[in-house]
């Protein structure tokens, strides 16, 4: 029924408007040297010399670091997470579920400022340490405490996926590999996390790419010192006014992450995403 | 018999441990916003002081409106165009759907610091004044791509003559839209709409690039606060976990008192019948 | 269910409605509007309630990190009526004409105004600012921990290995190159390359073996409860963390520091001046000022206030007593373009080592 198609317009104009522009500009920016106005500029590819500096290659590969680091530890703690949940009934596991989704909901900046009352070097984890006569530790402003707030925000994201993919299976499947002789890790492997392999690599693919943009928790647990490439860009744009540096870094950013899902998409079948 | 049940106690231990992880941060906070002092560590007795100061706080309870008000309104809006516009894709050509939704995935895979600055840009190229109003309309584009996620997959299931039918029966394609694929499309349109309400509460980075004139969210006010110790933002971390909790608890539970419900009103109509 | 869910839908979306719009600021058509643009935690909010209160006025009021921000934020098109900047972003604003002039009749507390405060490099005559207040940069330590003897290191104590890890730095460029160019015995506003790359190194060899942790206003409770034993703090942070924290003392080393002064100032796109100077002068009364210096800490321009709190509420702490007339001590000028990207650049470097 063609009358419906004409509901697509104003979603269209819309994306137009504050999605393909925005994302025009950003490279109009990264390609040119006028600051922050557009009237005098030209195009430069200035922005990307000065990028080729190996301390910004650092940048890069730090936040690409706890981005795998991150990606990876939630992986070895949600995957159990997911499939364990999944061993009990209906009902407990839709409880289950909600209580994982709940810190989701609750506000970023809450749940990190939260964080930082308990890593503070004055904070819960010392007080209680220094009563059990331990040593305090200090962790805040240190890439640890920034690791464990990445983690603990991170986790939900990757335990839903994981969790709907092995839901999906059907439990006689691992009874049957049995009857048929296999011994528990290869019917782990071979069926269980078969199955789970879509969910996964969504769960990774969502993990990875908000881990290595993360801006706001490196600042508050990090400290200024923790410059991570979401740091970068932001002291960019709000304290060093160089736009057209701060778009190429985004520019630079936004290409890598879209062929890296790009790539990853290509290995998983399901189309659902 | 007996391995089964060990396994799940481990199973559960597993779960537990994780929980406390998460929770952990969430309890601690809510701790100490009851504390009569300052301190974040020590608990030197029972005090609401720091409610008090929450609810007279002016910049605070202005933040709050603005977060749910800004909230509400974007997923109502984005709900909308984004059902909509998920229904009128599916009847356009396959070329035109793939490129559409390749532009509609890009605020959601693009990283947030990106698309905030994108349009931080937009609005100061065109010197549209930011504030309240630029932080609804960034928040509508960047929660609608999520509703047309979970929209999308229910209309591709749906029978495509379903609304051909209706019309040929006598319906307006209104009617047929509204009466017919809209309740079909129900359980998509409330996943997307929760989806969209969590995305926009929770807003940081973007809201922070675009907002001007005083305008700031929850978000903006904690990170302002964050600086020094302010037993005020654990009040307010508070509140908001324990309506997220009762919400979620309600939502979640409403169809079963419902169907309790009926259920009831079904065996007592039943009997009287008999 | 149904009714019910859609009258629940209308009532929430009227007081959503009802909410976005009152909260955009624009329910005063008759209400006077102030937009005031200020550093964090740096005045006493419960003055500006009162001065709308009194004035019959609205006060929008915002904060900013860093004068770097304050100024990249006007530039992308943000409009404020008053600023607080600092002395060379006064500078800057004045040479790139966005400032206004004062009119200081209107200012009838100008008389208790430090003198020693006005008339400043950068504004000799207080065409365009009003003294807002004033300071050093220094080392606060805890005396439990830190050898006397290492404090005549001066800047260098912040690259003393024995006190590794236990360093607080300012996430500020100027500040932080100003340390490094002292210690070199450089001035802090040279525009010799070699100098700056020198500087540059020294921060970079600091930041290798000290592990240093750059903050901002996060150094005050942090130091207040002694959780490192050396920080780099503005003379009156020091004030106020000293007030609190009995074990910390102050000391601005010989090499030399900056001697800092933050001014209000009004903006070129004020529309309603007099409400402006009002407000400027609401703040420079004698009992305002005392308020506001007891929340803040800082040494106030306003002389009455800044002896009461210096003989009474920071007695004995001669961290509110900055150092005033040492020949060493600079105030910070205006920075060219090209310097200041150059600074720019090298400060990231040294952020994202």
């Amino acid at each position: 029924m063609k009358h419906f198609r004409s509901m697509t317009i104003p979603y269209i104009v819309w994306a137009l408007a504050f999605i393909v522009a925005p994302f025009v500009l950003i490279i109009i920016y990264a390609f040119t040297d006028g600051g922050l106005s557009l009237t005098d500029a030209s195009f430069s590819l200035d922005s990307f010399h000065d990028m080729i500096d190996p301390l910004y290659a650092t940048v890069f590969a730090r936040s690409f670091e706890t981005g795998l680091i991150t990606t990876a530890v939630c992986f070895l703690l949600g995957y159990p997470m997911a499939y364990f949940i999944t061993k009990f009934d209906e009902k407990v596991q839709s409880i289950l579920i909600l209580l994982t989704t709940i810190p989701m909901w609750i506000n970023l900046l809450l749940r990190t400022y939260a964080w930082i009352g308990i890593l503070s070097d004055n904070g819960i984890l010392n007080a209680v340490l220094k009563s059990l006569g331990i040593q305090p530790i200090s962790v805040m402003y240190t890439g640890v405490a920034v690791n464990i707030g990445l983690v603990c925000n991170f986790l939900p994201f990757m335990i839903l996926p994981i969790h709907t993919s092995l839901s999906k299976m059907d439990p006689s499947l691992l009874e049957a590999a049995y009857d048929l002789g296999a011994n528990k890790v290869q019917a782990f492997v071979k069926v269980v996390f078969k199955y789970s392999i879509p969910g996964v690599l969504n769960g990774v693919i969502l993990t990875f790419l908000m881990a290595i943009s993360a801006f706001v928790i490196p600042k508050l647990l990090g400290g200024g010192q923790y410059t991570l490439l979401g740091n970068l860009i932001e002291n960019q744009f709000i304290s060093v006014g160089n736009w057209n540096f701060g778009s190429a870094i985004s520019f630079i950013l936004a290409i890598v992450i879209l062929f890296t899902i790009s790539f990853l998409k290509r290995v998983d079948p399901d189309d659902e995403t | 018999m007996k391995k089964f049940h060990t396994s799940k106690l481990l199973y559960g231990i597993y779960i537990g441990i994780l929980f406390v992880f998460f929770y952990l941060p969430i309890a601690v906070t809510m701790f100490f916003s009851f504390n009569s002092s300052k301190s974040l560590t020590h608990f030197s007795g029972f005090s609401l002081r720091w409610y008090v100061n929450l609810i007279t706080d002016r910049e605070i309870v202005d933040a709050v409106w603005v977060s749910i008000s800004i909230a509400i309104l974007a997923t109502l809006i984005s709900t909308i165009l984004g059902t909509l516009t998920s229904i009128g894709i599916s009847k356009c050509r396959k070329v035109i759907r793939e490129l559409f939704m390749n532009i509609n995935n890009i605020p959601m895979m693009n990283p947030d610091i990106v698309t905030a600055i994108g349009f931080m840009i937009l609005f100061s190229s065109l010197r549209i004044p930011k504030g309240y109003y630029t932080m609804l309309l960034a928040h509508i584009t960047f929660c609608t791509p999520y509703v047309i996620t979970s929209v999308w997959p229910k209309v591709k299931n749906l029978d495509p003559n379903l609304a051909d039918a209706a019309m040929d029966l006598g319906a307006t394609p209104f009617q047929a839209l509204y009466k017919v694929l809209l309740p079909m499309l129900k359980e998509g349109i409330f996943a997307g709409a929760l989806l969209a309400f969590t995305m926009s509460f929770d807003d940081f980075v973007i809201s922070y690039f675009v907002t001007g004139n005083g305008v700031s969210n929850i978000s903006i006010i904690v990170y302002n606060m964050t600086k020094r110790t302010n037993p005020t933002i654990n009040a307010l971390s508070t509140i908001v976990i324990l309506v997220i909790f009762v919400t979620m608890f309600i939502v979640r539970f409403i169809p079963y008192i419902v169907r309790k419900n009926k259920k009831g009103r079904n065996h007592i109509l039943h009997e009287e019948i008999n | 269910m149904k009714k019910l869910t859609s009258i629940l839908l209308v009532v929430v979306l009227t007081l959503s409605l009802s909410a976005g719009l009152t909260g955009c600021g624009n329910k005063s058509k008759d209400k006077p509007v102030l937009k005031i643009f200020n550093a964090g935690e740096y005045i006493d909010k419960s003055l500006l309630t009162e001065f709308e209160k009194a004035y019959g006025c609205e006060i929008i009021y915002e904060t900013f990190d860093s004068n770097e921000s304050m100024y990249t934020k006007i530039r992308s098109g943000e409009t404020y009526d008053i600023l607080v900047p600092s002395d060379y972003m006064i500078e800057r604003l004045i040479k790139e004409d966005y400032l206004a002039e004062i009119d200081w009749d209107q200012i009838t507390n100008k008389n208790l105004l430090n003198p020693d405060i006005m008339g400043q490099s950068y504004d000799p005559d207080n065409t365009y600012t009003v003294p807002y207040y004033y300071g050093t940069v220094g080392i606060l330590y805890n005396k439990k921990v830190v050898d006397k003897e290492d404090l005549s290191d001066g800047w260098e104590l912040l690259r003393n290995e024995k006190y590794k890890d236990d360093v607080y730095m300012i996430d500020s460029e100027r500040d932080s190159f100003m340390i490094a160019l002292k210690a070199l015995g450089y001035s802090m506003n040279t525009t010799k390359e070699k100098q700056i790359n020198r500087a540059y190194r020294w921060l970079v060899k600091q930041r290798d073996t000290m592990n240093p942790v750059y903050v901002t206003d996060d150094v005050i409770d942090n130091m207040i409860s002694g959780n490192k034993s050396i920080a780099v703090v503005y003379s009156g942070d020091a004030a106020m963390i000293i007030n609190e924290n009995k074990d910390m003392a102050f000391f601005e080393p010989e090499q030399g520091t900056n001697f800092w002064t933050d001014c209000m100032v009004i903006t070129k796109t004020c529309e309603n001046t007099e409400l402006a100077h009002e407000f400027i002068n609401f703040i420079c009364d004698a009992d305002n000022a005392y308020i506001n210096t007891q929340y803040i800490g800082y040494s106030s321009a306003v002389q009455p206030a800044y002896e009461l709190m210096r003989d009474d509420d920071y007695k004995g702490i001669d961290a509110y007593v900055p150092r005033t007339e040492y020949k060493k001590d600079e105030v910070f000028t205006y920075q060219s373009n090209k310097i200041r990207k150059q600074y720019s650049k090298l400060w990231t470097k040294i952020k994202a080592y």
